[in-house]
C-alpha cells in the first residue's frame, strides 16, 4: 500500500477502477464465456439459474446494510430505489419475482428455486461473504463493492443475445430481469461512482474502493466457479487403489500416490456414484433424494465431491 | 507410549548414486553404508511393513535405480499388498524398464529434477541427466503411471539465469522465472504433482548450508508464483514445503517421530528419518537382526521422541504440539546441540536467535560443493 501517495484525480481512480473490471469481471468467466457462446446445457442453465436466484435475494439484504450506514436523506432517497427494484412496490413485482419467472422459462419449479434448498454450498458461501463484506466496510466502500454495476450493462445485452440466438427453448419472455437491468445498472452505476469519487480523498480510501471491488470480483467469480463445479463428472482416479480397513469393517482405505485417505460407510455412498456419467449434481441429488430426512444431504455431497477432487481421489470425465 | 500404526515404509534401497547434488541429504559418509540387505530381506520387510499396517511404500535411496534387482523389489512389495512408489532421479534406470516395472506392480513415479533449465539441472546434478529424466517422465506418464516431479529449491536454481553465465541455456518453455518455468516443464510433462521443497541442511546438505540457503525475496517470489499458478489451472497439483529457516514456526517433521513413517536404511538400521542415524546417543535396530515389529515399537531410538513426554518447555504447554510434534530433532541436534532441545525454526525456541544469525552470516553464498 502506498498509502502516503497523493490521491488519484477522480478520473484515476475510476480508469483504476475500470481496470479491475478489465481484468477480473466474471464476463471472462469460462462458464459465461461458454453461456455467451452457446455451448451450455440445459441443465447448466438451470443450475446456474437456480443458484443465481440466492445472489439475487441477497442483493436487497446488503442494500439494507447500506442504507443503514447513510446518515445522508439525499443518499438513501436515491439508494432506496434498489430495494424496490428487486422487492417491488407490491407482491408480484420487481427484480427477484422477475427472477423467478426466469427459472419458470428455463424449465424449473418456482416453488423448489424460492426454497433456496438446492443452492450449492460454493455459491452459498460467495454470496454470504459478499453480505459480510458489505456489513464489516464502511459505507464509501461497501458502495464501492457494489461498483461492478459498472461492467454490468454490457454483460446483460451480451446475455439477452446470447439466449436469443443460441437457446431458443427460452421464452424470450423469461429475459425481462436482464432487460430491465440494463437499464437500472448503469444509472446505479453512474451514481455509485460518483459517490466514491467525492468521498475517496485520500490514497488509502481509494485504494480501499479498487480493493474493495476486487474482492467483489472474486465473489462473483467463484460463485461461477461452484457452478462449473457441479456439472464435472467425478470417478474414482485410476491412480486409486481400495483397501479394506482393518481397524474398522465400515471403513475404506483410498491408497493414492503419496497419500492415503480414509472413507467412512457415507463417503463410500457418495464415492459409488461417481462413475464418470452422473454430474456431480447428478450425484448430490440422488443421494438427497435417498435421504430426504436429512436436508443437508445435498450440500454435504458437493463439498465432500470438492474435497475428494482436491485430494485426487475422484479425477473427471471430461 | 505404545508405539503408533505407521502408514508409509520408506526403504532406502541403497545410498549409491550417479548424482552428485550439492544439497543431498544423505549421510555424508554414505559410501561406508554398504547394501546390507538381499532380495529376499527387501521381501521379508515388505511384509512385515504391511502388516503392520504400512499401506506405502516408497522405494528410494539414494538411487533406487542403482539395484539391480530393482524390478524383483517392485513385484514382492506389491505382493506384499503395499501401494508402489518410485523415487528416482531418473538413471540409471532407463525407460524401457517402465512397463515391465508396471507390470510388476508399480503405481507412482517420483521423478527428481534440479532446474527447469538443462544445463543447469546437469550442472547441478554434476552429471548429464536432465533428457533422460525428461525421456523416463514420458515414458512414466505413456504407462498411465502417476507423476510427481520433486524438485529441490535452493538459492541457485531459485535465481533467474544470468546472462553470461557459464551453465545457462534457457528452460524449453522460454520462461524466465525459475519456478514458473518449473511448473511450464511440469505441466507439458503432464504430472500430476510437482513437489518444490526447499532443501533440508542435513547430511551432504549441512556441508553446503550457507550456499543453499535462499534469501527472503526469493522465498517470497517462489511462494507468489505457486499461489498465481494454482489459480491458473488445477493440473499439476503443486505442493510447496516452505523453508522452516524463514517460517517462525518449525515444520512437523516426518508427520511426528515414529508415528506414521517407518525408515528402512541400506544397512536394515530402522529409523524414524532418514537423517536420525547421525543423532548421538540413540540407539535403533537392524532388521537384519530383529523383526520390523521389533525394530518400530521397542528401538530406545524410536522412542525416544514419541508422543509428549520428552518435550519441554515452550513445546510441552504449546498448542501447536499436536500439529508440529515440536519440529525437527535433527535441526535441534544441528543448531542448539541437543536433540532434546526445542526446534530452533520456532520463533520461542531459546536457539531460535542461533539460527536467525546463521541465515544472516550464511548468505555470502560461497560455491557448492558437490555430493563426494
Amino acid at each position: 500500500m502506498t498509502t502516503d501517495a497523493p490521491p488519484w484525480t477522480p478520473a484515476e481512480l475510476e480508469a483504476r477502477l475500470r481496470a479491475v473490471g478489465a481484468a477480473r469481471y466474471h464476463d471472462k468467466h469460462p462458464f459465461n464465456v461458454r453461456m455467451h457462446e452457446g455451448r451450455l446445457s440445459r441443465e447448466e442453465i438451470q443450475t446456474w439459474v437456480r443458484n443465481r436466484y440466492y445472489y439475487q435475494t441477497r442483493i436487497p439484504v446488503k442494500d439494507s446494510a447500506i442504507l443503514a450506514k447513510a446518515d445522508d436523506p439525499a443518499f438513501r432517497r436515491e439508494w432506496v430505489q434498489r430495494l424496490h427494484d428487486h422487492d417491488g412496490r407490491a407482491p408480484g413485482e420487481g427484480g427477484l419475482e422477475l427472477w423467478l419467472r426466469l427459472a419458470e422459462t428455463v424449465g424449473l419449479a418456482r416453488e423448489e428455486v424460492a426454497s433456496l434448498r438446492a443452492v450449492l454450498p460454493g455459491v452459498r458461501r460467495a454470496c454470504d461473504a459478499y453480505v459480510e463484506l458489505v456489513e464489516s466496510s464502511d459505507l464509501l466502500t461497501a458502495v464501492a463493492s457494489s461498483l461492478t454495476e459498472l461492467f454490468a450493462g454490457d454483460i446483460m445485452t451480451t446475455r439477452i443475445a446470447a439466449f436469443e440466438k443460441h437457446y431458443p427453448w427460452v421464452d424470450p419472455e423469461g429475459l425481462a430481469y436482464f432487460r430491465t437491468r440494463t437499464r437500472q445498472a448503469p444509472r446505479d452505476a453512474a451514481f455509485g461512482l460518483r459517490f466514491v469519487q467525492e468521498h475517496a480523498r485520500t490514497r488509502a480510501a481509494q485504494e480501499r474502493c479498487v480493493a474493495a471491488l476486487e474482492r467483489k470480483c472474486e465473489i462473483l467469480w467463484s460463485l461461477l466457479d461452484a457452478v462449473e463445479e457441479a456439472h464435472r463428472r467425478p470417478r474414482l482416479s485410476p491412480h486409486a487403489a481400495l483397501r479394506d480397513d482393518e481397524e474398522d469393517p465400515a471403513r475404506l482405505v483410498i491408497v493414492l500416490p503419496e497419500r492415503a485417505v480414509r472413507l467412512n460407510a457415507a463417503g463410500r455412498e457418495i464415492l459409488a456414484l461417481c462413475d464418470g456419467a452422473r454430474s456431480a449434481d447428478a450425484i448430490a441429488r440422488t443421494l438427497a433424494a435417498r435421504h430426504p430426512e436429512e436436508p443437508e444431504v445435498y450440500g454435504d455431497v458437493h463439498d465432500f465431491l470438492a474435497e475428494m477432487t482436491r485430494l485426487g481421489v475422484v479425477s473427471h470425465a471430461d | 507410549m505404545p508405539a503408533p500404526r505407521p502408514w508409509n515404509l520408506v526403504a532406502e534401497l541403497t545410498y549409491r548414486c550417479p548424482l552428485r547434488c550439492p544439497y543431498c541429504s544423505n549421510p555424508a559418509d554414505h559410501a561406508a553404508i554398504r547394501d546390507g540387505l538381499a532380495t529376499e530381506d527387501w521381501a521379508r520387510v515388505f511384509r512385515e511393513a504391511a502388516a503392520l499396517g504400512c499401506v506405502h511404500v516408497g522405494l528410494t535411496g539414494g538411487e533406487p535405480s542403482a539395484r539391480r534387482d530393482l524390478e524383483a523389489l517392485v513385484r514382492h512389495a506389491a505382493e506384499a499388498g503395499l501401494y508402489v512408489h518410485l523415487v528416482t532421479a531418473g538413471l540409471p534406470l532407463r525407460p524401457e524398464q517402465i512397463p515391465a516395472l508396471r507390470a510388476a506392480g508399480l503405481r507412482s513415479v517420483q521423478l527428481s529434477i534440479q532446474d527447469a533449465d538443462p544445463a543447469r539441472s546437469d550442472a547441478l546434478a554434476g552429471t548429464e541427466s536432465f533428457d533422460r529424466k525428461i525421456a523416463l517422465a514420458r515414458a512414466v506418464r505413456a504407462a498411465g503411471l502417476a507423476l510427481t516431479i520433486n524438485v529441490v529449491l535452493h538459492r541457485h536454481n531459485l535465481a533467474p539465469c544470468e546472462p553470461g553465465e557459464p551453465a545457462c541455456e534457457g528452460a524449453p518453455s522460454g520462461e524466465r522465472d525459475p519456478v514458473r518455468a518449473l511448473v511450464a516443464l511440469a505441466r507439458e510433462l503432464d504430472a500430476d504433482r510437482l513437489e518444490l521443497a526447499h532443501a533440508q541442511y542435513e547430511g551432504w546438505a549441512l556441508r553446503n548450508r550457507a550456499a543453499l540457503l535462499p534469501t527472503r525475496e526469493q522465498v517470497e517470489a517462489a511462494a507468489a508464483t505457486v499461489r498465481a499458478e494454482r489459480a491458473r489451472a488445477a493440473r499439476p497439483e503443486i505442493l510447496l514445503v516452505l523453508p522452516d529457516w524463514f517460517a517462525g514456526r518449525p515444520k512437523p517433521c516426518m508427520g511426528g517421530w515414529g508415528r506414521r513413517l517407518v525408515v528402512v536404511a541400506p544397512d536394515g538400521l530402522v529409523l524414524p528419518c532418514q537423517a536420525a542415524r547421525d543423532l548421538p546417543g540413540l540407539a535403533f535396530w537392524s532388521v537384519t537382526e530383529r523383526s520390523l515389529r521389533a525394530c518400530w515399537e521397542d528401538a530406545p531410538g524410536m522412542n525416544a521422541f514419541r508422543g509428549e513426554a520428552w518435550m519441554r518447555e515452550p513445546c510441552r504447554s504449546c498448542p501447536e504440539r499436536a500439529r508440529d510434534f515440536g519440529g525437527c530433532r535433527c535441526q535441534a541436534f544441528r543448531i542448539a546441540g541437543d536433540p532434546a532441545a526445542t526446534d530452533p525454526a520456532c520463533a520461542l525456541a531459546p536457539a531460535h536467535e542461533r539460527l536467525l544469525a546463521l541465515r544472516r552470516g550464511e548468505g555470502a553464498a560461497p560455491a557448492l560443493v558437490p555430493r563426494g
